[in-house]
């Protein structure tokens, strides 16, 4: 577990040591929470709700969609199919170390780092702008909360490691794996709301994983599910948890004996 | 009599490779018809390699030297034929194999970039599990060994070629490997930083019995180093026994001069 540990310390330092990268992220968080913010007032000017959501509820769930596209999203998965096609795999597969424990850890320091960012540029903005929160009203909402982040938190680290995998048997893993993203954050909720789409395509979209990325976890701290459609969430991520963990074991182990360890 | 460390019996391997037909037309032609071919990077290779012994593994590029060694680290899985290191079998990637040897690939790091050496040498001290008095001891020894004290806290991307591949070299060696598969580890480097490299894998040979298979390029590496030779071509074995063998049948000519020979006419049996 040390060594894990290890590695978490080890990106919090190389990633705090690029200094221009680091700032310009933040830059480019910044811009596109402030597009979404401004977008959304332009749309709340003349009416009090939209989609289900008041203004404060929408405002909230705009800043919250970028705490949680720092803490979901973010993450090193996506150079996974880069180190397989040329052969960094190989250092970590020579030692005795769990790859995907490995992974998960510098997923998890990456995500340390801009969710610490993104909560400072929230609370920032918030006040400079007088933005009204709309804080839970109930301590387990908290708790619920948390656990649905930590929840999405490895629903996407394991989709992104089954995508990385694709590496293992395509030099091209870059095209789809862009799409598939695209597709990912829409369906999660990590732009808008998915209660603005239609019912049909909404309720399509609540047989995917992704909607409980960002959709269900903002929608608890909003308080706008009652504890029946909690417990059903809940239970819901951990069920896509099993089936993705099955299902990047089967990748791996499959990977593994394609590899062919070029460039290494 | 030493122990059998590595041992290969009808070791093979085939790759699947995509075929791209030269310029912009065969770039167009790939998107909607793509041709591949079986390649026999290795055919059935058998040998054994004794405890404490330093073995060169010779070829021309793409004779299946590193393919071999990528096999008996365990990276690559056959397509046919065994081989156990150390008693494993490599492919199964058992913790208990992995915290016992080493592969040291000249044109590749496992050094952060960023940081400095030091924190590489941590790492490895956490992954393999190495005692603290036995990693001051190892990282103090190494180092001295390989004279790069006072260059463990300099970004690793601050480092020349040299001192980079020095650094490497410690590193890998952290958790006292019995086993070492080097991948060309003087590639690159000038003619003293070459010297220093080969005192340091032949001191570390004696002093820890430690069994090592190299693939070099450089002549002067295999003679300054192993007093067995392995030589492969096409895949294929051509020639396995010392190097004082390889001199009597070719001629006492340079080293390389007599390997030019050797897979020019491939008529080693």
């Amino acid at each position: 577990m040390k060594k894990y540990w290890f590695v978490y310390s080890l990106y919090w330092q190389e990633g705090l040591s690029r200094r221009a990268s680091f700032f310009m992220e933040r830059f480019r968080s910044l811009v596109v929470l402030l597009s979404f913010y401004y977008l959304w007032s332009a749309l709340l000017t003349h009416r009090t709700s939209f989609a289900g959501y008041d203004r404060s509820q929408m405002i909230t769930y705009v800043l919250g969609m970028n705490i949680l596209r720092s803490l979901v999203f973010a993450g090193k998965s996506d150079e996974i199919a880069w180190e397989i096609n040329r052969g960094v795999l190989s250092g970590y597969l020579l030692k005795p170390v769990n790859f995907m424990a490995y992974a998960f850890s510098r997923d998890l320091s990456e995500k340390s780092i801009n969710l610490l960012s993104a909560l400072i540029e929230v609370c920032v903005l918030s006040k400079v702008l007088g933005i009204a929160i709309a804080w839970p009203h109930r301590w387990d909402t908290w708790v619920w909360f948390i656990m649905a982040m930590a929840g999405a938190v490895v629903m996407n680290f394991l989709l992104s490691f089954i995508v990385g995998c694709w590496g293992f048997w395509t030099a091209e893993s870059g095209g789809p794996r862009f799409c598939l993203e695209l597709l990912l954050e829409f369906s999660a909720g990590a732009f808008f709301p998915l209660s603005v789409l239609s019912r049909p395509l909404q309720a399509f979209l609540q047989k995917l994983p992704s909607p409980y990325l960002v959709f269900f976890p903002l929608n608890i701290f909003l308080e706008k599910l009652n504890p029946t459609q909690i417990t059903y969430g809940i239970m819901t991520q951990f069920l896509w948890i099993l089936v993705l963990a099955g299902g990047t074991r089967l990748v791996w182990m499959r990977g593994l004996n394609a590899y062919a360890a070029q460039g290494s | 009599m030493p122990a059998t460390v590595i041992e290969a019996v009808a070791l093979s391997k085939h790759f699947r490779v995509m075929q791209k037909a030269p310029g912009l037309k065969g770039a167009l032609k790939g998107l909607f018809s793509r041709v591949y071919r079986d390649v026999h990077a290795v055919k059935e290779i058998s040998f054994s390699i004794k405890e404490g012994e330093l073995v060169g593994f010779l070829g021309p590029n793409g004779a299946g030297k590193t393919t071999s060694l990528k096999m008996l680290s365990g990276l690559l899985h056959p397509s046919s034929g065994q081989a156990h290191v150390l008693g494993f079998v490599p492919w199964h990637r058992e913790r208990r194999f992995q915290k016992q040897f080493t592969m040291v690939m000249g044109q590749r790091t496992q050094l952060w970039w960023d940081l400095p050496a030091w924190d590489s040498f941590l790492l490895n001290k956490e992954i393999f599990e190495i005692p603290d008095a036995e990693f001051e001891t190892t990282a103090k020894e190494l180092t001295r060994l390989l004279e790069i004290e006072d260059l463990l806290e300099i970004p690793v991307k601050k480092l020349s070629l040299g001192q980079r591949m020095k650094a490497e070299l410690a590193c890998s060696l952290l958790h006292s490997p019995k086993v070492l598969l080097m991948d060309e580890p003087t590639i690159g480097l000038d003619v003293m930083m070459q010297q220093k490299v080969r005192q340091f894998i032949l001191a570390y040979n004696q002093r820890r019995k430690a069994t090592i298979l190299l693939t070099s390029h450089n002549m002067d590496d295999v003679s300054e180093l192993c007093s067995r030779v392995i030589l492969i071509d096409h895949g294929r074995i051509l020639f396995d026994g010392p190097l004082s063998e390889i001199h009597k049948r070719y001629g006492d000519g340079k080293l390389a001069d007599v390997m030019r020979t050797v897979f020019s006419e491939q008529r080693v049996h």
